[in-house]
């Protein structure tokens, strides 16, 4: 481990948030909510840690797979400890645990809040909480790969370990261009829906919130309801595409933009991201039909959102699903799991992690009723590397493992079984809302400090999927 | 014709006999004095020492004159240049034999017309194709297609228990009544007959049939051949030998809903194959391991192919696949001795690369008044296509009183979209296409005779 080198660039990236600090100010100025001084003084701060990070440590090694690992790890909890700042100097949230338990929950794209009353908050601050998300989405070391040139060599390492999914796609030899062209698809998308939503009657700051949130599918909104306070069909559905949206591969949306559309249907993992959409949504109106909705087009419009938004792991919310029968609550704990495309801004295991342990176990049984032949697993008709499965299987040991280790601890920090399983997996999966007491409807305020911490290191390692950050609890990763 | 063959190998040599035999004015050039000897002591032709990509040698054989420019050497470069150097000649008609999949591949880089080639030919995938299409027609050893696939021409072997046994043709013709076949050659002992009324099918025999492809079901029917599982399931081939041949033939097979398992002895080769194919069970085993066989369902087998390198692996490893169970066996043997000698032992079919490759290049370099053309296994005889010519004094006339070279036969015509066996009676009209079997004295005077 080279200390200085990865104190370095740390340091660098802090310079980077302090700059992001800056862009709420103008819309405090704007609204004239007070909250600009808070921003200015969180910006100084960063600022003035990062310049002493940069300046004094010196390094001249180049970076190599641990400092990798170790900069995105601590570069993530940096941004939570300093993009925490704004809510503690404003005094929109009091104490320092919930402050970088939303910090984290912003960053990471997850969307649970202690906030319990959202409306009555200065907007700059509900826009930095909606920045926070986009950062985060598409990456933070990814946008400054694309921008600080002296994360050049080695960069693959950082790319690797922040970009979701089993294997990352390089879309052009330089990882910097790569870095660019995936930004460039997030902010073109983004702005589309602001746009889209502009014209369903929001006013740009409020369109440019909701849009921030969709597209990092974070779920932060400006309304206590969420996207329901807008009680439109147009919005709902606008929103249902732009998270679905989200939730696919960008490299996919890249290669669209370039007029070869076919390619997302050439795409294995994307077909089958259709398919359990499709069929989920199906399933969940058919048991809304008649026990919770009459209308045919009521049901349609709040069960699609719904089923998109937590299988997205957006988690914006219409409907209080824990209305729901109880089958239908079943299928969107399933989804929980399950997340998004590899290469999207979605959180969970990844739908291409879960179709290929579905493949994996049917050749683990052809291979016990045909001894002697030999099959592989393939994924669009390229076979899979041995150590990419391996390292799939154990990414869902590990998965399962942090579930049950932190549900036992969230029932010993107070929650009931449903709520403690389900905060767990809503923070591990980067959803937002779960079930029980931490529902749609409830929020995370009346979790003990611990429980809160517990939450905020889940979604740190869902967001970063496990392995970048376990590795630092690895004695051998920081001996020489 | 004047034709220049480069590589006295396996396949020139058989291209030099046949090309001769019809009265063409072949040369061979090899760089190998013992095989040009060989060459020159049994066949007609003229023998010159050298590199045939060397433009000196080249015109020592007299390129300058060549009509049909053939290279088939063992080495892809030399065969490649050789050619563009003939093109530089001024030959009309360019073949080369290449192997790798970097030039006969499609969508290379380097097109065969940029190479100066007309007709590319790859051993591996000409047998392979001849396989795959004896796969597909139960019961037959031998398959040829013309008049884009309307006629069959099928070879059968004959068993002591076929219906068929120690029947006359006369009889024959009376069983199969409207049944439209006829029967144009009888291979016994390794000669090849054109039989008459009065000649007998005896068991042993492999008797060479045309017919129309509806009238196929009905052969199957007649020849005892028709297999009744086949309807139920889906065919299911073995495949022994996972190279270019075996992972070709996969490929194809596949693409016609067979059941295709391929085995293979390389455990690495076993998972690229695994990689390539889609539907396909890759086996890692040796292909004499009984007991794997057994237990991926040889007993079920329609087909059991081998394809190794090893031409005595492959007629073992066949045996062993009939021993348990295969419906048919198909093996592709290399050495020319041991193609005449497999049939005996009770392989169904043997296919030579050398024979494929040859027959690919004889159809091409006869196109012309000659449609399409096949050579048969086992004996020297072909069987061709021909057009009707315009102007052709042989319109109008019926077959009985035109002379029809004898050693040949007209297996079927067809004109426009019916088609027809012939009789005596029949005429021909110009724009026919014409189905002839000839042994090889024959077809130089067969050709004459449509001019």
């Amino acid at each position: 481990m080279n200390v200085l080198l990865t104190l370095r660039i740390l340091g660098a990236l802090l310079l980077f948030l302090a700059a992001a600090l800056l862009t709420p100010i103008p819309f405090s100025l704007y609204f004239a909510d007070g909250a600009a001084g808070a921003f200015l003084a969180a910006a100084l701060v960063s600022l003035a840690a990062g310049l002493t990070l940069y300046k004094s440590c010196q390094s001249k090694r180049e970076l190599s797979v641990r400092e990798g690992f170790a900069i995105v790890t601590f570069g993530w909890g940096f941004f939570a400890l300093f993009g925490a700042l704004p809510y503690l100097f404003s005094g929109a949230i009091a104490s320092p645990v919930d402050a970088i338990f939303e910090t984290m929950s912003g960053f990471t794209t997850t969307g649970s809040t202690i906030l319990t009353e959202i409306e009555g908050l200065p907007e700059s601050i509900l826009f930095w909480r909606a920045l926070t998300h986009w950062l985060g989405g598409m990456g933070i070391i990814v946008l400054s790969l694309a921008i600080l040139p002296m994360l050049g060599v080695g960069g693959m390492q950082l790319f690797k370990a922040e970009v979701p999914g089993p294997t990352a796609d390089r879309l052009k030899p330089r990882i910097q261009d790569t870095a660019k062209l995936l930004w460039g698809v997030y902010v073109l998308l983004t702005f589309a829906e602001v746009g889209l939503l502009m014209l369903g009657g929001m006013n740009f700051y409020e369109a440019l919130c909701h849009a921030f949130a969709t597209l990092a599918t974070g779920g932060f909104s400006t309304r206590n309801a969420s996207v329901g306070a807008y009680d439109s069909a147009y919005i709902d559905g606008v929103v249902t595409i732009f998270m679905f949206l989200a939730g696919v591969n960008f490299a996919l949306h890249y290669q669209a933009l370039r007029g070869r559309l076919h390619e997302f249907w050439r795409n294995e993992e994307f077909r089958f991201y259709l398919f359990v959409t499709a069929g989920a949504m199906g399933l969940i109106i058919l048991l809304n039909q008649g026990t919770v909705y009459d209308s045919f087009f009521q049901n349609l419009r709040y069960s699609s959102f719904q089923t998109v938004s937590i299988l997205t792991t957006t988690g914006f919310g219409t409907a209080d699903y824990e209305t729901w029968p109880v089958l239908a609550q079943y299928l969107l704990v399933f989804l929980m799991f399950v997340g998004g495309c590899a290469g999207s801004t979605g959180g969970g295991m990844k739908v291409a992690r879960m179709l290929l342990l579905f493949k994996h176990a049917q050749v683990q049984l052809y291979r016990l009723i045909h001894p002697r032949a030999v099959r592989l697993v393939k994924l669009g008709g390229v076979p899979v590397d041995r150590e990419v499965m391996q390292s799939i299987l154990g990414f869902f040991a590990f998965f399962m493992g942090i579930f049950v280790v932190a549900s036992f601890l969230m029932a010993a920090s107070g929650l009931d079984l449903t709520s403690a399983g389900a905060a767990v997996i809503a923070t591990l999966s980067n959803i937002g809302p779960g079930l029980g007491s931490v529902g749609p409807v409830d929020n995370f305020a009346h979790v003990s400090a611990f429980g809160k911490i517990v939450l905020t290191l889940c979604m740190l390692m869902g967001r970063l999927e496990l392995f970048t950050v376990l590795v630092l609890f690895f004695p051998s990763f920081w001996r020489k | 014709m004047k034709i220049l063959i480069i590589g006295a190998g396996q396949v020139g040599y058989f291209l030099c006999e046949r090309l001769s035999l019809e009265g063409h004015e072949v040369t061979l050039i090899d760089r190998s004095q013992e095989n040009l000897r060989r060459a020159q002591d049994r066949l007609n032709v003229l023998g010159i020492a050298g590199n045939g990509a060397s433009a000196e040698t080249l015109e020592q054989a007299g390129i300058k004159g060549t009509d049909i420019f053939i290279a088939v050497t063992d080495l892809d470069e030399v065969n490649i240049l050789a050619c563009l150097l003939a093109r530089e000649y001024g030959v009309r008609t360019r073949v080369a034999r290449v192997k790798s999949i970097e030039y006969s591949g499609g969508g290379g880089v380097l097109s065969k017309e940029k190479l100066g080639i007309d007709l590319l030919i790859n051993p591996d995938d000409a047998v392979a194709d001849e396989i795959v299409k004896i796969a597909c027609r139960t019961g037959a050893f031998d398959v040829a297609e013309f008049v884009e696939g309307q006629i069959q021409f099928l070879g059968y072997r004959i068993g002591e228990e076929s219906p068929v046994c120690d029947l006359t043709l006369r009889e024959l013709g009376d069983i199969r009544g409207m049944y439209r076949f006829v029967v144009t050659a009888i291979t016994r002992g390794g000669r090849t007959i054109i039989p008459r009324g009065d000649d007998v099918i005896q068991a042993g025999d492999s008797i060479f049939v045309f017919a129309h492809q509806k009238d196929l079901p009905a052969i199957q029917y007649l020849l005892k051949l028709e297999e009744t599982e086949t309807k139920k399931h889906t065919p299911r081939a073995f495949i022994l030998g996972g190279g270019r041949i075996g992972l070709r033939i996969a490929l194809e097979l596949e693409r016609m809903r067979f059941d295709v398992r391929l085995i293979d002895h390389d455990e690495a080769r076993c998972e690229k194959l695994a990689a390539k194919l889609k539907r396909t069970m890759v086996i890692h085993a040796e292909g004499t391991d009984v007991d794997v066989l057994v237990d991926e369902g040889v007993e079920t087998a329609d087909v059991f192919i081998a394809v190794t390198d090893n031409d005595e692996t492959n007629i073992l490893c066949a045996l062993l696949g009939r021993q348990h169970g295969a419906s048919r066996t198909l093996a592709v043997v290399n050495k020319p001795e041991l193609l005449n000698l497999a049939p005996t032992l009770g392989v169904d079919a043997c296919i030579s690369p050398r024979l494929a490759a040859a027959g690919a290049i004889l159809k091409y370099v006869r196109r012309g008044e000659v449609l399409s053309l096949a050579t048969i296994e086992g004996s020297n005889a072909e069987v061709l296509e021909i057009l009707v010519p315009k102007g052709s004094g042989i319109v109008g006339i019926p077959l009985k009183d035109l002379h029809f070279p004898p050693g040949a036969i007209i297996g079927a015509t067809v004109h426009r979209d019916t088609y027809e066996i012939p009789t005596g009676d029949s005429l021909l009209q110009e724009g026919d296409r014409v189905v002839v079997f000839a042994l090889p004295g024959a077809l130089a005077k067969v050709e004459r005779f449509f001019e």
